[in-house]
């Protein structure tokens, strides 16, 4: 496709629902309402393991404006959630729970309030077991099993050359454990959704969510109904990060379940602390790495032992552990690789997708690694990542070799410019110690390994010249549908005022997968921009009637159809489509795009597993207070590559806002447990950064056009969460001396290491 | 008991529970949902209003407190001055691209506007000690600056954002 002479594509042009949400107009699915809508509250489990001996509901049901209370009796269907084979979470639990948030029932009542004091009401009878709490208890063969098939939910290795012969030949060799902690999502939005019955035999879900083609089978299986008969709307989503997607099928089957019993609509509105505590969490991770390196910098060998504490249900582990695996030894060219990576079930909240996918977790360790080769070899840091640094032609740890579209090393230097114009802040005074710090990441855009990837869209072109373009993924606040009506402007040659991007309607497009994996902008683009080239083809064929010239002498531009030759000869686009619906040209396509498959060998993780990478580096400086601990952050830099950068705008607020989730994990995020009971599930002990904590991210674009995207694009979402999570840790062992292998790395913790130095 | 009010700039008569709480008259009961529930604890500030001016967690007030003030809501803003013209906070916001759910945007830009009303031409550490109430899970905060300052200087150039400092 031409990238040559764009109009659209390339510029920073605010969120096409911008003013719905200044406004406050835009309807989020906890601002609907229904004539006589009941309001749902589960009653949860409390305690992390037990079995479960009774559940009584009759002084539940006796209460004011109560309804009904369900129970796992009364869902028509198999009772079964989950992302993914094995397909392990009852919807209800009935005999067993696996972890505090387990819904054992669900009150539904004429208001929130009598719905959760029904729930209170409903007396459950569990006798508690020993929990699971940790990975190695978890793994002990002797260990009560969590799930029927024992406490592996998913065990996986990538084996690349011969890491022993790599050791052997080793120069230098550095080791180490490093630990991350539960992170949670923390969108300001709880879940929420509302379900509606239709008089017509089917059932809509308006759903806060993330995936809804996902939710829409989970309905339909357990309302025992084919899924033509459920229909599910993404209402305006505040925020998800991978968050609702598990947890929206959840309440989407029990509001739905409701609903078609009692025939109301029915609405599941979670509060903050079910948010926390009853949806998924980042897994927490342990990572034993060893690098073995020659004395001029090359890296011989990586070898990564990982395991991910998935907590109760396998939800997204499965996949969390590929992509663990595949991104374990970073954006480097590296001959000889092993990596093991195992998620296990402990008896806790469970885990799943969180932006970044395992790949924060892994890049964290793998960067410390190159810090601490660095500091053996007397090396500068940023050169050694260099050095090593994967260029076109030469193979990831999976073997896959991409030709064009592999922009580290540009990233590489943009940050090394960037450091030779701003000198390292100098130590003013004894009180603050200086450090800076660097990271290296890449991130794989599209399903990749976890199969087949494939979106929807459909581009309808009215009469008026105006187009509605709807695609099955979801804007969650990341600014997809302004991605979207961009590239359908930029095909179409209309004025992104004159673009419609529906909110996804399972109803509406093909089956598009869930919303993830960085690919919206990738795998959705493309696909928008296959289907508005379709209407286009009409378009210019009407046009080069009306103006009697030949097809390839049409420009579709700013509303009009001009003739090439001579820019003053144009007609309205309204004109044009009106002329095409009457002379019956289609002005409607719904098309399938689909990326390329993955090809890799299942036991090795050897093949071509993504369409794309996003290549980043990023540069820290920060300084500590000696004697509080206390950070104080004074530049960051973050460079990704992101093929083309279709709204620069929007990159911008991708890259800071995945940094501060990613200076959350690294300083200043952590779920606190104890005996498996989650103590910090709200917003102020749980410490979601605020204003004060903002980082001063200053994005670099770095555009290496990739030819999987369209105009050349590769997603953004995922990528910073990593780097800003490694490059902390780094800049706080430069100032400090100490290498952190714990993340938080939380003001108390380098206060306390200060003191033992 | 009937209350009183003065809600966007109109004057407000209505029945209500006084133990209701204020958040809930203002979307359950007068249908006003640009005001948002994200914590119920008064520590997000996704459902903050201005009551006499002040920022305020209506999730944490009582109804009846509403009696004989004035509020003003998200909606309050596009028409306070009878137009329907954006408020220069909105506007900036929309411009600065400050926003990405929206959830926390509301609260946020009533945050902001109480801010201005009171100090013009506030500073960085005025800005974030004013929305530091305003939690915003999605943007990193950074346009949120941005934004309030290119209001505030007039909904112009927009000032460039101070060099802030992570801490913790």
């Amino acid at each position: 496709m031409s990238t040559e002479n764009l109009r659209v594509v390339g510029r920073g042009i605010p969120k096409v629902d911008a003013l719905e949400l200044v406004t406050g107009r835009a309807k989020f699915a906890g601002d609907l309402k229904f004539p006589g809508m009941l309001y749902g509250y589960a009653r949860r489990a409390g305690i992390p393991a037990g079995k479960i001996r009774s559940i009584d509901c009759s002084a539940a049901l006796g209460l004011p404006g109560v309804s009904a209370v369900l129970t796992s009796e009364d869902i028509p269907g198999p009772n079964i959630i989950g992302i993914l084979p094995p397909f392990d979470q009852p919807v209800l639990a009935s005999q067993v729970v696996r972890y505090e948030g387990e819904s054992l029932a669900l009150a539904v009542a004429d208001s929130r309030e009598a719905a959760k004091r029904a729930a209170a009401a409903v007396r459950v009878t569990i006798d508690p077991l020993e929990p699971i709490l940790d990975i190695d208890t978890a793994l002990k063969p002797d260990s009560r099993r969590i799930h029927p098939d024992g406490n592996i939910t998913f065990s996986k290795k990538l084996i690349k050359g011969d890491v022993e012969k790599g050791f052997a030949a080793a120069e230098v060799v550095v080791e180490n454990t490093y630990h991350t902690s539960f992170q949670e999502h923390a969108y300001l939005e709880p879940e929420t959704v509302v379900a509606v019955p239709g008089g017509d035999g089917r059932v809509t879900v308006y759903a806060s969510c993330q995936s809804p083609f996902h939710i829409r089978g989970h309905i339909a299986a357990n309302l025992n109904l084919p899924a033509s008969r459920v229909k599910v709307v993404q209402a305006y989503t505040g925020g998800s990060f991978g968050g609702k997607d598990d947890v929206a099928t959840e309440i989407g089957c029990l509001a739905a379940v409701a609903a078609v019993k009692l025939q109301k609509p029915v609405m599941i509105a979670h509060e903050r602390g079910e948010s926390i505590i009853g949806s998924n969490l980042r897994h927490a991770a342990r990572i034993h790495y060893r690098t073995a390196g020659l004395k001029d910098g090359t890296i011989l060998a990586r070898q990564a032992k990982i395991y991910l504490d998935g907590g109760a249900y396998a939800s997204e582990s499965p996949f969390v552990t590929m992509k663990a695996l595949i991104h374990a030894a970073g954006p480097y060219h590296v001959p000889n690789v092993l990596v093991e990576c195992t998620a296990v079930y402990t008896n806790k909240t469970y885990s799943g997708a969180f932006r970044g996918f395992g790949v924060p977790q892994v890049t964290f360790a793998s960067e410390s690694q190159l810090d601490e080769l660095a500091a053996e070899l007397n090396m500068d840091p940023l050169q050694l990542r260099r050095n090593n640094g994967l260029q076109a032609g030469q193979a990831t740890a999976t073997g896959q070799v991409f030709e064009k579209s592999v922009g580290l090393l540009q990233t590489i230097d943009r940050i090394a410019e960037r450091r030779e114009q701003i000198p390292a802040a100098a130590p003013g005074e004894e009180r603050w110690l200086y450090g800076r710090g660097y990271s290296c990441l890449f991130q794989g855009i599209s399903n990749g390994a976890e199969g087949i990837d494939v979106v929807g869209a459909s581009v309808q072109v009215s009469q008026d010249g105006s187009v509605l373009v709807g695609v099955g993924l979801t804007d969650m606040g990341q600014g997809s549908r302004t991605v979207f009506a961009q590239i359908a402007a930029e095909v179409l040659g209309v004025t992104v005022d004159r673009i419609t991007v529906r909110q996804v309607d399972t109803d509406s497009v093909h089956d598009s997968g869930p919303t993830v994996a960085s690919r919206s902008t990738t795998v959705g683009g493309m696909a928008v921009y296959k289907a508005a080239g379709e209407v286009k083809a009409s378009l210019v064929k009407m046009a080069s009637l009306m103006l009697k010239c030949g097809e390839e002498q049409v420009r579709l531009e700013e509303n009009f159809a001009v003739l090439t030759d001579n820019p003053e000869v144009r007609i309205p686009l309204p004109e044009v489509a009106t002329a095409a619906y009457w002379t019956g040209f289609p002005l409607m396509h719904l098309t399938f795009s689909r990326a390329p498959d993955a090809q890799f060998d299942h036991e090795t993780h050897q093949g071509n597993i993504y369409i794309a990478y996003n290549f980043g580096t990023h540069l820290m400086d920060l300084r500590i207070d000696r004697l509080t601990g206390r950070v104080e952050v004074l530049r960051h830099l973050a460079a990704h590559d992101v093929g083309r950068a279709v709204n620069p705008l929007g990159v911008e607020g991708q890259v800071e806002g995945g940094a501060l989730i990613g200076f959350g994990m690294a300083h200043l995020e952590r779920i606190e447990h104890e005996g498996g009971c989650i103590q910090n599930a709200n917003f102020s002990d749980y410490g979601v950064p605020s204003i004060k904590d903002r980082l001063p991210t200053e994005t670099i674009i770095v555009e290496d056009h990739n030819p999987t995207g369209p105009y050349g694009a590769k997603g953004v979402g995922e990528p910073p969460v990593a780097g800003t999570a490694a490059v902390f840790a780094n800049a706080v062992a430069a100032a400090t001396g100490v290498r952190f292998t714990r993340l938080p790395i939380r003001r108390e913790d380098i206060l306390a290491a200060l003191e033992e130095q | 008991m009937l209350l009183e009010f003065e809600l966007n700039g109109k004057q407000t008569r209505i029945e209500a529970e006084p133990t209701l709480r204020a958040l809930d008259l203002i979307r359950d009961v007068l249908g006003l949902t640009g005001t948002k529930e994200g914590c119920g604890r008064g520590e997000c500030g996704a459902c903050t209003i201005l009551v006499d001016g002040q920022p305020v967690n209506s999730c944490l007030l009582y109804a009846a407190k509403l009696q004989g003030r004035s509020v003003t809501t998200i909606e309050g803003l596009t028409t306070e001055d009878g137009s329907k013209e954006l408020h220069p906070l909105q506007q900036a916001f929309v411009s600065e691209g400050a926003m990405q759910c929206g959830f926390c945007t509301p609260g946020m830009i009533l945050s902001a506007k109480s801010l201005l009303d009171r100090n013009p031409d506030p500073d960085r550490e005025a800005i974030e000690e004013a929305l530091s109430g305003n939690l915003c899970r999605c943007t990193g905060y950074g346009k949120i600056v941005k934004a309030v300052q290119r209001a505030a200087a007039g909904g112009g150039g927009g000032a460039a954002a101070d060099q802030p400092g992570g801490s913790g």
